[in-house]
């Protein structure tokens, strides 16, 4: 299927992990005929490498640094980016971490890890689409794919404003969807379950140290837990982004897509 | 992007309307790869007009008549696929329809039951008798099809068993979904927003739409055949292989 991505430009941040949706994702666009496909990270080696690889798909890309809490920056990044190719088409904002630690009685909570974590993830999302709807609006034409959490619908890691801030990641989906949609610019959102990233590192931090097997009658029990029986690979969420970042989905708009193995439905 | 159809077969209901989703999904699963895509109409006229498309495409066909609402009819179709491709991999169920409306008091039981029976029962009964197919090669898609007046309460839409029976297909959708998922079979769901198909009864079926549009849909514009076949096209697609048990709609934001 042509997603009729040819003389497309994409931004996509968060694209730092080598391991991550964002590479991911970067990597899928250019493969689908991007015609620029733009990196942003906090680490700007990390950013090089995938804007390497996606030059090696014969795609044009620059890594640009950006830390997306940091308003300013984002709008040089944003800046720099215009400046480079002309217009942004194509925004994935995958930038986003996990702060919190999950199971955390809400009278032992430090508000300064909320700040950071609402920050980190909403604020963020907020800043890059607030820089780059501008340049959207005046062509009448743009792609936002936000990344939402299948944690917004489970509540057995206890309160986390991990989940909370993606929530609010959904909400603002859809209000933006709403304004923007005269305006020719759609905005979805893709909702992944748990996939082996580097996320959730801060998590795996307090799991007790167990002996292999032991390791793997936990891992076992957890993919009992899924409906389709296994987790999400960086694939399946980067084949959900781009879709939807692509006119295949041109009228699918404020919509939440859960990739999750039906872990959430 | 290779949608990896190459060697499936597919089975389409409702796919005799020659401006309706069913005949653009079936159009757009044979320009994708698929091996064979059998369809399936209450009319089998219209169903042969279909498969004609599609083997233009270069793609396998059969029609079959079969009358969602019929238990026996829907298990002969099925059978007659199998027997024709030797197995279904995706089955798309388009087969539906708008009856009735008007104020709830007027409302009578009648119409109530022939929504149900159309598009809820419709619908579970073509499953049904495709499930044990996918259960044995351990493979399957379903994709439904729903309505985004499942989300519209307002005039026009008031109360009306169609809206209610599409519900009805979101629920059927998740709970089979998770019961079938050890089984390798993903069901999802399309819920287009407003199209000019034969759904709307006006004959300028573009003017209706455009009407709804301007009202109640953010993006300002109705959906097309298209727009609905190519989600359904997606979740029929292994590419959305980790993708179950959900509802996407398909209408320019009018529900979100």
């Amino acid at each position: 299927m042509d997603l009729g991505l040819k003389g497309k430009v994409a931004l996509v941040t968060g694209a730092g992990s080598q391991i991550g949706f964002g590479k991911e994702t970067a990597l899928l666009l250019a493969k689908e005929g991007c015609d620029a496909v733009a990196v942003t990270d906090v680490n700007l080696e990390d950013a090089e490498k995938t804007a390497k690889a996606v030059k090696q798909l014969g795609c044009k890309s620059i890594a640009v640094k950006a830390d997306i809490t940091n308003h300013a920056e984002v709008d040089a990044m944003v800046k720099k980016v215009i400046d480079e190719y002309g217009k942004i088409d194509i925004l994935c904002n995958v930038a986003g971490g996990i702060i919190h630690k999950d199971n955390v009685p809400i009278d032992q909570q430090d508000p300064a890890v909320w700040e950071k974590q609402l920050k980190l993830n909403l604020i963020g999302t907020m800043n890059v689409s607030k820089a780059v709807v501008p340049a959207m609006r005046a062509q009448k034409y743009g792609v936002i794919v936000n990344i939402g959490s299948g944690s917004t619908h489970q509540y057995q890691m206890g309160v986390g404003t991990y989940a909370m801030s993606k929530y609010a990641i959904d909400l603002f989906t859809k209000q933006l969807a709403f304004v923007e949609g005269k305006a020719g610019i759609r905005v979805n959102c893709v909702a992944p379950g748990p996939a082996p990233t580097n996320f959730g590192a801060i998590l795996r931090e307090d799991m007790p140290k167990l002996p292999p097997d032991e390791m793997e009658k936990m891992r076992a029990a957890m993919l009992g837990t899924f409906p389709l029986g296994r987790m999400g690979t960086a694939a399946d969420i980067a084949n959900a982004t781009v879709i939807l970042a692509s006119d295949v989905t041109s009228y699918v708009t404020g919509q939440v897509f859960h990739v999750s193995g039906g872990s959430v439905i | 992007m290779d949608l990896g159809f190459k060697g499936k077969v597919a089975l389409v209901t409702g796919a005799g309307s020659q401006i309706g989703f069913g005949k653009e999904i079936s159009l757009l699963l044979a320009k994708e790869g698929c091996d064979a895509v059998a369809v399936s109409d209450i009319n089998l006229d219209d169903a042969k007009l279909t498969t004609e498309a599609v083997k233009a495409l270069g793609c396998k066909s059969i029609a079959v008549k079969a009358d969602v609402t019929n238990k026996a009819e829907v298990q002969a179709m099925v059978e007659k696929v199998i027997a024709e491709y030797g197995k279904i991999d995706i089955l798309l169920n388009v087969a539906g329809g708008v009856l009735g409306g008007g104020p709830f008091e007027e409302q009578n039981e009648e119409i109530w039951d022939q929504n149900i029976a159309l598009n809820l029962k419709g619908t579970m009964f073509v499953s049904q008798a495709v499930i044990p197919h996918m259960k044995k090669q351990n493979y399957g898609v379903i994709v439904n099809i729903s309505s985004g007046s499942t989300h519209q309460y307002g005039p026009p839409h008031g109360v009306g068993m169609y809206a209610i029976s599409k519900a009805g297909v979101d629920t059927f959708t998740k709970q089979l979904a998770t019961v079938e998922a050890g089984s390798g079979i993903r069901v999802n769901c399309v819920a287009p927003g407003p199209s000019p198909t034969n759904f709307i009864k006006a004959p300028d079926k573009q003017a209706v739409v455009d009407m709804l549009a301007k009202k109640e849909i953010p993006m300002g514009r109705g959906a097309t055949q298209a727009d609905i076949a190519n989600a359904a096209v997606f979740f029929a697609s292994d590419i959305s292989g980790y993708i179950t048990g959900q509802v996407l709609h398909v209408s320019g934001g009018s529900v979100m």
